[in-house]
């Protein structure tokens, strides 16, 4: 798609050139040469070999603060994905960050690899090979072998969810041959390698005759959710988030939440807040669990901000002061624990806090809710 | 890390080897080569591209 073409679909003509997103942009306030405005303002002037060019197109964290305020609906996250495709195509690529190993790994996976990444779920609880509730684990198995050493156990997550599932009396699908959701190659101005992805996992789900796909990780959901039909149309199952998920089965009794004391704050993730309008489900069961006290940051909910970077790419000293800001917040508000609900936030948050003497705790809100089981 | 990371996506972590040699050990290089080219002939095609 060329930036006219991206132009007329996102319909950016309709800026009324206000700043409202600039204002709003997490970037632009660390580096005031980023503007949401300026690129738009750009793109309606022909300016596109510019603008292509430009390493700002690689310096936007997709995070849809400026869409969900921007009075006249311009999706720009959806029309900085158009640009850096048409960009990606001409051979602009971002600088990609651990080395470019987790792009090498997705690319791997559409080059027909049988992979072997499921000896953790079994010893993590009972899961099926066919069933009717699919567990799309995403790339934690990965994560857990590169952001070890910055003592993030990404699996955690994963494992937590099996053991959640199964306490509930139900067997999850989970499968050796689940790709890469395909999210951080979309967002890398690279579809065609989205769709052999997204391919595969379809034809993989479609044969374990599953009617629900179950997401703990927000970026696997909302690609699902809204890529996924975009690209190929009407999936033939139901997209699920775990806590939308896990909030019913608290709600029906099949699950009980015990323990849980603390003081918490939660940190949503921006695919699963603004682009997946998931807030209520997480601190619902925050607030479920015993003895649990919520504390809110002050940018919370569709106002919240990222963990930085997004992607795997441009990690940069402008993602590093975003998370310490984050994480001032959230100690400000003198809860003990931030709570993350993506495996990247915490991943991300516990690199700047590595750094930082602040004192505070980070943990997956899955964590927590084992925690809450393993004392009942 | 890479073995893992290689385990993981199902391609044979003795696929890769990892030696230091220095420039005065020619017989050292010849012998590792050697015994890695046997190791992969032995292993056959990688399923890498086999099957896409």
């Amino acid at each position: 798609m060329n930036i006219e073409e991206a132009v007329k679909l996102h319909r950016t003509y309709y800026c009324l050139d206000c700043g409202v997103c600039t204002g709003s942009c997490p970037v632009s306030r660390v580096l005031p040469s980023f503007s949401p405005r300026l690129i738009v303002e750009k793109a309606l002037l022909d300016l596109g070999d510019e603008l292509l060019k430009d390493k700002d197109l690689w310096s936007c964290l997709t995070c849809g603060r400026c869409f969900e305020r921007c009075p006249t609906k311009i999706n720009f996250p959806e029309f900085m994905r158009n640009l850096r495709e048409e960009a990606a195509k001409r051979g602009i690529e971002p600088t990609l960050t651990h080395h470019g190993m987790l792009q090498t790994v997705m690319e791997l996976q559409t080059q027909g690899v049988k992979q072997k990444k499921t000896d953790w779920a079994r010893e993590a609880g009972k899961i099926a090979d066919k069933g009717d509730v699919f567990f799309f684990v995403g790339c934690m198995p990965y994560f857990n072998v590169v952001f070890r050493d910055l003592g993030v156990d990404s699996l955690t997550i994963g494992k937590n969810v099996i053991r959640i599932l199964n306490a509930a009396g139900i067997t999850p699908v989970v499968s050796d041959e689940e790709a890469c959701c395909g999210h951080d190659m979309l967002w890398n101005g690279k579809p065609e390698v989205f769709k052999k992805l997204a391919g595969k996992n379809l034809e993989l789900i479609r044969a374990s005759g599953a009617k629900q796909v179950v997401f703990s990780c927000p970026e696997g959901y909302y690609t699902f959710k809204n890529h996924y039909p975009q690209y190929f149309g009407d999936l033939g199952f139901q997209v699920v988030h775990f806590y939308d998920y896990l909030e019913k089965m608290i709600a029906d009794g099949a699950l009980k939440l015990q323990n849980g004391a603390g003081s918490y704050t939660y940190h949503d993730p921006c695919r699963l807040g603004r682009m997946a309008k998931i807030y209520d489900s997480p601190r619902s069961i925050l607030k479920n669990l015993a003895g649990s006290e919520l504390k809110e940051m002050e940018r919370n909910r569709e106002n919240a901000v990222c963990c930085g970077t997004t992607g795997w790419a441009n990690c940069s000293s402008c993602s590093k002061q975003i998370q310490v800001e984050r994480l001032k917040e959230a100690k400000a508000t003198g809860a003990q624990t931030l709570v993350t609900a993506c495996p990247k936030c915490q991943i991300h948050l516990s690199c700047a806090l590595a750094n930082l003497d602040t004192k505070l705790e980070i943990k997956d809100l899955t964590t927590l809710i084992t925690e809450s089981m393993a004392t009942a | 890390m890479t073995r893992e990371m290689l385990d993981l996506l199902g391609i044979d972590s003795k696929r890769l080897e990892l030696q230091w040699v220095s420039s005065a050990e020619g017989t050292r290089f010849a012998e590792i080569v050697t015994t890695f080219t046997n190791r992969i002939k032995e292993l056959g095609k990688s399923p890498l591209g086999v099957a896409a």
